[in-house]
Order: C-alpha cells, then structure tokens, then sequence
C-alpha cells in the first residue's frame, strides 16, 4: 500500500533530464510486485508451517529501489519437552542498491539492501513438561507442566535488516530473485513467563543473541510507469545519481 | 564474475554461521533440590552427623528406593514438581549393626510450585515457594528435635534451605 503512494514523491526527479550526449538509453521506472516462493513451498510440503509473503520494489534512480516485503507466517515449533505455535503478520521497508553494471538491454540486479522491520505476532504454548535432572518421583517420564495450553497475545518486535539478493529477468518484465537476510533485533517484547523464540518474518530467535537469519526468493512482475535516460557513465567521473 | 563469487561466499557463509546454534543442549539449569544440613540441638551452628543416615521417599504408603546423600550431614532431596506437599522417610541408627534399633522419621514440605522458563534447549523448569515443613510427630520416640525453614524459595543456588536440629 505505501508503495502506491511513492510514485508522487519521485516524480521530480524524472524532470531534469537535460543531457548534452547524444546516445541516450531510455530505462523504464516502475513498480515490481511479486510473492515469495518459498512461503508457499513450504507451506505445502511442510504441515507445521503456513506463510505468505508479498514483495515490491519501485525504481527511484538508476541504482536505487524502494523496497518492501509484507508477509504472514504461522509456525509450530517442536521441542524435545514443548512446543509452540507462533502466529502473526510483519511489514519491511527500506531500500535496496543494485550493484550489477547491466549490459545495454538488460535488467538484472545484484543488490544490497537495508529494511526497517515490524512485527506483530501471539505465540501459544500447546504442551509443556518440566525439565528435571532427578527423576526420582518420575522415572518414566518428565511431569506435565501447567504452562500449557496458554496463549500469550499481543506481542511485538521490530528489528533491521541487511539483505544480499540477485533479480534475473526471466521473460519481459517477469523476474526471479533470491535474498538472505541477516537480521538485528531492535525490541523484542517477551511474554510472561514465556518467551519469543520465533518471530514471523524474523525467523528464529537465538538465546541471547539479537541476530536472526532470513531468505526468500521472489517472483515479481515489473510494470513500467515512466522511461527515463541512463546518463553514460563517462570515465572515471563521479556520476552516481 | 567477480562479484558473483563475492555474493556467493557471503550467501553460503550466513548459512553455514546460521546453521550451527549453542541452544541446542541444556546447559542452564534444571529443577532445583532442597537443600537440608543437620544440626546439633545443644549448638545451633554445629554440624553434627546422622548414625547411618538413610532418606527415602514415600507417596501414599509405597515406599521409593534410598536417595544418596551428600554426607551424614547434609541431604539434597528433589521435591515432587506435580503436587504442592513431598513426605520423606529419614531414618537414623544409633548401633548400625543392629537393624532392629533403626529410628525412622516422617517429614513432610509444603510448597508452591512455580514454572518458569530457562532457556530454548531446557525449556521449562520449576521453583518452589513458601516453603515450609513439619516433623510428623505420630512417633513416640523423634530422633529430629526441631525443623527450621531457612529460605522459603528453592531454586538453583547454593543456600541451605532447612536446617535440622538433632
């Protein structure tokens, strides 16, 4: 949604266009849209998961695209004497900066990014037993804890992150894009008595580390808006835009 | 190409760093032990052995089997997680070579039980709160002369939490 908004704010920069070379190459600005591949695989092959996330990117300049992924997950997660459901939706933005030099004709990216992410997500503890290294009243099996069923509601998370990815144009205007994301939390607002040890879209949490890894590979649809001239990069000259 | 090669070793590294975690073994702790001291009851700050200490539990008159003790002095026994009252069977002998002379005692702790989780690889353990318990005076002749609570919470630390005066 906040996409839709972005065309407005960008439209000054498609005015200066004034370039005294003659070879001009038109590149055409836009929006790309898609979803994540792998949500849905997974989802299908996998009976403790269900995702879906939907991503978009618009050009700002010739290196430069504001990105965005908006995404539910809902994830079952066995331990050996627990487990849990963790359920809700997450919004990344930020940009992304294409590093790959294409050839005249072609699309391609290679790209680095950063996103501001937001989590919102309830996590339900659906079994619990209580750990004990004396098995003295209880040597079969550990104690049923009382823990559980419980749902811890109205939890939240924010955190950055730094994305690496590539985007090939597979067929006009269609793309397939792959990313990892090296995730930081930034807040994260443990339960009672329990505590957050998978975010949606953050994927899992590591015990007493902020850092959490992430990926995705996209299928998007590129529609072009406006064309606007390449500068030819002259020699050794500073012409980033 | 070159920069191909770079995405790539920065892609496979994160998921070779990604793919070897510490929090997949129990390192943090578990349920806690009570911790119990004996002492002498003409000098309170006096340890003073248990003749042939044995401690077993008892759960609705079945008898479980012998818990170790530390010493003859000091017993850690593990607390039932499942209810809120634990009874043990602490039996003292004065002539160990004469199982007819054998002195058992009945205490009983009561207790709140409170979960908390430890860690991903634990899991949940348990605490015990207000502590508190009770010689079983059905016995004509106690060897245990007094009880005394000294933390009302159990957990994973190194105070004593009963101290008894024999």
């Amino acid at each position: 949604m906040l996409l839709l908004c972005l065309p407005a704010m960008a439209q000054k920069d498609s005015l200066n266009v004034k370039n005294k070379d003659s070879v001009v190459y038109k590149q055409a600005y836009g929006i790309r849209l898609g979803i994540d591949l792998s949500r849905p695989a997974t989802s299908f092959l996998d009976d403790n998961y269900t995702g879906l996330e939907i991503v978009g990117d618009y050009r700002l300049t010739q290196k430069m695209y504001a990105a965005a992924e908006i995404g539910n997950e809902k994830k079952t997660i066995e331990e050996d004497l627990y487990d849990f459901t963790a359920s809700g939706s997450y919004i990344k933005l930020g940009i992304d900066y294409n590093t790959y030099a294409n050839w005249y004709g072609e699309n391609n990216a290679i790209f680095v990014g950063g996103r501001y992410a937001f989590g919102s997500f309830s996590q339900t503890l659906n079994n619990s037993q209580i750990f004990d290294t004396n098995r003295y009243w209880h040597p079969e099996d550990f104690v049923v804890g009382n823990s559980a069923p419980m749902e811890y509601k109205s939890l939240n998370a924010s955190w950055i992150e730094a994305v690496l990815g590539i985007k090939a144009e597979l067929f006009a205007n269609i793309f397939l894009g792959a990313s990892v994301r090296l995730g930081a939390l930034i807040t994260n607002k443990d339960p009672e008595g329990f505590r957050n040890l998978f975010i949606p879209g953050f994927n899992r949490v590591t015990d007493s580390s902020i850092f959490g890894v992430g990926y995705n590979y996209s299928l998007t649809y590129f529609i072009p808006l406006y064309k606007k001239d390449k500068k030819p990069s002259k020699k050794k000259e500073l012409t980033t835009e | 190409m070159k920069k191909v090669n770079i995405v790539l070793s920065i892609l496979l590294g994160i998921i070779f760093i990604s793919s070897c975690e510490k929090d997949d073994i129990c390192v943090d702790g578990a349920t806690p032990l009570l911790s119990i001291e004996f002492y002498d009851v003409t000098d309170t700050t006096e340890l003073k052995d248990v003749t042939t200490l044995v401690v077993q539990g008892i759960l609705e008159d079945s008898v479980y089997p012998i818990i170790t003790n530390v010493s003859l002095s000091a017993i850690e026994l593990p607390l039932r997680v499942d209810a809120t009252s634990t009874t043990f069977i602490i039996s003292e002998n004065l002539t160990p070579t004469d199982s007819t002379t054998v002195n058992k005692d009945t205490i009983t702790f009561n207790y709140e039980t409170k979960e908390l989780f430890v860690s991903r690889a634990c899991g949940f353990t348990a605490n015990y709160d207000n502590l508190q318990g009770s010689i079983n005076d059905t016995d004509a002749d106690q060897w245990m002369e007094e009880i005394k609570i000294m933390t009302t919470l159990v957990e994973n630390d190194t105070l004593v939490n009963v101290k008894i005066l024999h």
